[in-house]
């Protein structure tokens, strides 16, 4: 006999059949719950991942952006040409723009009609007036301005303004323009003019300091491969800018919801995967009988996969299909709940995460059902005549390896890495193991309670202990779900206001930076007339670490390690004579006054350790007109919640002086006055002003919805938990029916049986959330204490709501899911048995 | 099939011996069983509970192994064949009738009595099976489930299954031992048609002295030896 067509039919046919029974209910709820997590989260990160790419390309102006001192030699636009990508040329450069008396240094941009490739200008009629998007770009003769200029230079729109031997008219306001001015006149207002005028101008000469900015856009295969064979041949004067570095800020909180949410599903996976083995357990046994007589009418082995093999593909089919449409619904709830962070339009659904939904579903199916139903192969025909008989149980190493297996598959299709699976894996079962013990030793406390209560009670809770293993199983499900729950209520919720009561009342709320050298005196005085109690003004200069000790950076510290990732960027650099005055001197010692000028550096304790720097070491940095390279003599801790200008590296005075500085400073400025900030600004019109008020609204906001996103994952991860507590009723349900029958027989009323129930599963519920709240409040301390360095409070409210909440959601399932346990008659119980 | 017996013989046993281990050592459950039963023949092993008849008849029927002795069937030697073997045999030779009736509860009448057809690809399983059925007086409870028919009318599903694949052997095990005298009769008495109809070797279990009465031959067995053979 050969699996055909009829083992397929009589397949189909065993398999309606067990579903009119309810037999399969629970494998296929789990198995749903696991593919609607996985592809609800696969939809949402793959949608979420192609519009970020998208944003930054618009952000960027095109897929990929090269900067360069001097036009490009042509092969290389040829080769650009040849890969289908389009190309554009812009030019950058700072030139001086005057209208009657005023002079202001601009920065100016040249644009052709081909700009930008990719995203648009954005454009008002009026300052700040109403902003749109435009394809078009300044005409012959006209010219585009950021607002800030028109008071500096006194003029309005429709006006005009002198640019070399041109007069231009002010025809829009300039609000946005993909791609920056390069990095020679980012500080100064931006001026778009048409590239036609450049030569008319006649302002550009040789040596003027001009950058020349390329754009490519095309197919992201054309764009990966034409940047591998640009990149070997870059200058040190090249500057390649890819989309992935022109993230916009909030994708930082947007990456680590995705991790959470990937994780939560995971869990979810693995729950519903506990409940797929449970249940496939059940049916695996119930058809112990099937399988025996099967046997006895000749099948073989082969026969018997060959008729339950194909049900389970079955399930696996129509599980896939019902998750896949129902993650398909779901996203649709992640991306409203996230919409404030997100872009306004997002691309189509792809086809990915349906594959990866039908992969979560046959892998979870491999992993946690087959062992079991394995079995059924070998049951011995001699069952027929003694029931007794079963097949040898499953090896533990089988059942867990397997599984165990299928879940280091998922992990690693999620996390693409298998150092990281492995130590998730390793990490995530010494945990298992820990609070395994602590559910068991909650279980063996519990105990007590069997003194003193009533027989139902004690009938109930007996059946808690008497079955440990899936009592702590699911004391672990339930107490997991529910501290990771009341973990992200308390970061929304207490971690922030905890935070920001702990702050003095005047800490500063505002940052100033970009104020000119030339204005610091005015800006102190400006200061002082409004009684703004500021500190410091810092001089800063922008520079970057190339190499320590003569090693280049990128080797000695991975660019991904995201803990060195602010010394891969421009940092910031000061002078001083003296330590600040929040500043501590951990290592070596500060220079006297008279050693000004020696090229020397003081290191922030902490970034000196993420790069392994050492006293004496020698720091190499690299500014736009040259480099300077010092020896590190003292190492500094800092407070950074001071919310003072503070850096990772002070020079003595006078090393920086060949670069162009400007300066910076912090204030508490209380609500009522934020007034002075305009004048501020109509005062200093060159200065950036940083709200923290602002921000810490916005990170509020990000906070809130993030978390909340979460919490919507944890839904399933709670709704598997569920479908673990239904597959455990149902493995002991006909034990349960049988005591039932046998304490009604003797007397029990149903009252006293239903009491015992909910006493068990109220019990189990409530131990949960002890766990939950041990665990809550342990990682709690740890975040609050060893990250955020803030003083911690028990949290007396997690310890009477979380076992209150676990009793009452998980004694009234386990209550609605034992109530067919007293509606049949003891008689026919009995008789069944 | 040189060194078989002949093939009248359709089942023989030699020395067949069954052990089994317990916490208390070996037990013996079959001791010595020699006989040789020919095709047509209707045999009753009989004996009381325990005396290790349904051990013997699981053995004949290639469902277990002895640990001594050599059991043939159909011409083959059960001892030789791995458990695929012995199914491939059961499923072209033997049927099987048994007390507690043994029939699919998830199908029906009719996908019951088609399951060894279709499990020998036969086409015409759904002709042939309701034909079956209405030789045993079901044909109005084809597509009845078996727990919506009597203990009587389940036996009468399980008989039509038996005899579904024409076996060369067919097996019974105390097969009225869960109905009442009234329904065993009838039982019995179709159970006897079709074994004359179909000229089928019948093996029964039985401790019913009168149905044994009713086969050609009885082998009686006592604490796991063969005591009495006789026509």
């Amino acid at each position: 006999m050969k699996p055909d067509i009829t083992h397929l039919r009589l397949a189909g046919r065993l398999l309606r059949r067990d579903w009119r029974a309810g037999e399969l209910r629970i494998l296929l709820s789990a198995l749903i719950i696991a593919v609607t997590a996985t592809t609800a989260i696969s939809f949402f990160t793959d949608r979420l991942q192609r519009a970020m790419l998208s944003q930054s390309s618009e952000l960027l102006g095109g897929d990929l952006m090269l900067q360069s001192p001097r036009p490009l030699d042509t092969t290389w636009l040829r080769q650009a040409e040849s890969e289908g990508l389009e190309s554009a040329e812009v030019l950058a450069f700072p030139s001086v723009v005057v209208s009657g008396e005023h002079l202001q240094l601009a920065g100016i941009k040249a644009v052709q009609d081909d700009y930008p490739l990719r995203g648009g200008l954005r454009i008002a009629d009026t300052p700040f007036g109403e902003e749109r998007t435009t394809d078009a770009i300044p005409g012959e003769g006209k010219v585009w301005v950021e607002a800030r200029l028109l008071p500096l230079l006194e003029i309005d729109i429709g006006e005009t303004l002198e640019l070399g031997s041109l007069s231009l008219t002010v025809e829009r306001v300039l609000t946005f323009e993909p791609g920056g001015g390069g990095n020679l006149v980012s500080l100064a207002p931006r001026v778009l003019i048409n590239h036609d005028d450049v030569p008319r101008a006649d302002i550009l000469r040789p040596g003027s300091r001009v950058t020349y900015q390329y754009y490519f856009a095309g197919e992201e295969q054309a764009v990966q491969r034409y940047k591998k064979w640009l990149v070997p041949q870059l200058e040190p004067s090249h500057r390649l800018i890819d989309v992935r570095e022109g993230r916009p800020s909030v994708g930082a909180a947007l990456d680590r919801a995705e991790q959470y949410l990937g994780l939560a599903s995971l869990i979810a996976v693995l729950l519903a995967g506990v409940a797929i083995a449970m249940g496939a357990r059940r049916y695996s046994e119930r058809h112990f009988d099937v399988a025996a007589v099967l046997r006895c009418l000749g099948a073989g082995q082969r026969d018997i996969l060959a008729l339950f093999l194909p049900q389970l593909l079955w399930l696996g089919l129509v599980g896939g299909v019902v998750g896949v449409v129902l993650g398909y619904l779901v996203q649709f709830g992640l991306f409203y709940l996230l919409r404030e962070l997100l872009p306004a339009t997002l691309p189509a659904p792809g086809l990915m995460p349906v594959l990866m939904g039908f992969l979560t579903g046959i892998t979870v199916l491999a992993g946690f059902a087959l062992p079991p139903v394995l079995r059924l192969r070998e049951v011995p025909a001699l069952r027929v005549l003694r029931r007794e008989l079963a097949p040898m149980p499953l090896r533990g190493w089988l059942v867990y390896g397997v599984a165990i297996a299928a879940m280091a598959f998922l992990m690693w299709r999620y996390t693409g890495s298998a150092m990281l699976t492995l130590s998730v894996l390793g990490g995530a079962a010494v945990a298992l193991l820990l609070l395994g013990m602590f559910a068991l030793g909650l279980l063996r406390a519990s105990r007590g309670l069997h003194r003193g209560v009533g027989v139902a009670w004690r009938y109930g809770l007996n059946n808690l202990w008497r079955r440990p293993m899936l009592s702590i199983s699911q004391i672990l499900g339930f107490g997991l779900t529910l501290m990771a729950m009341a973990l992200i209520a308390l970061v929304r919720g207490d971690l922030l206001s905890t935070w920001q009561t702990q702050l003095p009342e005047d800490a500063p709320n505002h940052f100033v930076v970009n104020v000119l050298p030339d204005n610091v005196e005015a800006f102190r005085g400006f200061m002082q007339a409004r009684g703004i109690d500021g500190a410091e003004l810092y001089p800063m200069v922008r520079g970057r670490l190339a190499r320590v000790n003569g090693e280049r950076l990128d080797e000695r510290v991975s660019p991904d390690d995201e803990r060195a990732g602010a010394v891969h960027r421009e940092l910031n650099l000061t002078w001083s004579d003296s330590l600040p005055g929040d500043n501590t001197l951990v290592a070596g010692r500060w220079w006297l006054p008279g050693e000004a000028g020696q090229t020397v550096v003081s290191v922030e304790s902490g970034v000196a350790e993420r790069l392994k720097v050492e006293l004496g070491d020698e720091l190499t940095f690299t500014f736009g007109t040259g480099e300077i390279t010092a020896r590190v003599v003292s190492l500094r801790s800092v407070q950074w919640d001071s919310f003072r200008p503070n850096f990772f590296m002070i020079f003595p005075p006078g090393v920086l002086d060949p670069f162009p500085a400007t300066y910076m400073t912090s204030f508490y400025l209380p609500m009522q006055e934020k007034g002075e900030l305009a004048q501020m600004v109509r005062e200093f019109p060159a200065v950036t002003v940083i709200d923290l008020d602002r921000i810490m609204e916005q990170v509020r906001r990000i906070l809130a919805q993030v978390t909340l996103a979460v919490e919507y994952v944890l839904v399933f991860v709670l709704l598997a938990g569920f479908a673990v507590l239904y597959a455990a009723l149902q493995a002991s349900l006909d034990e349960r029916l049988y005591e039932g029958a046998l304490l009604r027989t003797l007397g029990a009323s149903r009252s006293q049986l239903r009491a015992g129930h909910l006493a068990e599963y109220a019990l189990l519920g409530a131990l949960a959330g002890v766990l939950a709240a041990a665990g809550a409040e342990l990682i709690a301390f740890i975040l609050y204490k060893q990250v955020f360095h803030l003083a911690y409070s028990i949290k007396w409210p997690l310890w009477a709501l979380l076992p209150l909440i676990g009793a009452v959601l998980i004694g009234a399932a386990g209550y609605w899911g034992t109530r067919r346990v007293v509606q049949r008659s003891p008689l026919v119980v009995l008789n069944n048995v | 099939m040189s060194n078989h017996p002949e093939i009248r013989n359709i089942v023989s046993a030699e020395g067949v011996g069954k052990q089994v281990e317990t916490t208390t050592g070996n037990l013996t459950i079959l001791e010595g069983v020699t006989f040789d039963i020919q095709a047509g023949e209707s045999v009753a092993v009989v004996g009381v509970s325990g005396s290790g008849k349904s051990t013997l008849l699981g053995l004949l029927a290639g469902l277990d192994l002895p640990t001594a002795g050599r059991i043939h069937l159909a011409g083959e030697c059960l001892n030789d064949l791995d458990e695929d073997g012995r199914a491939r045999l059961r499923g072209a030779k033997v049927g099987f009738v048994f007390q507690s009736f043994q029939l699919l509860p998830s199908l029906t009448a009719l996908e019951n009595v088609m399951l060894p057809l279709e499990l020998a690809g036969i086409a015409s399983a759904g002709q042939q099976a309701s034909q079956l059925l209405e030789r045993v007086g079901l044909q109005t409870r084809l597509s009845h489930y078996p727990r919506q028919l009597s203990g009587g009318e389940q036996q009468r599903v399980a008989i039509a299954r038996a005899f579904a694949m024409s076996p060369a052997v067919l097996f019974a095990d105390e097969p009225t031992g869960n109905l009442d005298a009234l329904t065993g009769s009838r039982i019995n008495e179709l159970l006897f048609e079709l074994n004359a109809e179909q000229g089928t070797t019948l093996i029964l279990v039985t401790h019913d002295e009168k149905l044994a009465g009713r086969c050609q031959r009885q082998i009686r067995l006592d604490g796991g030896r063969v005591v009495a053979d006789e026509a």
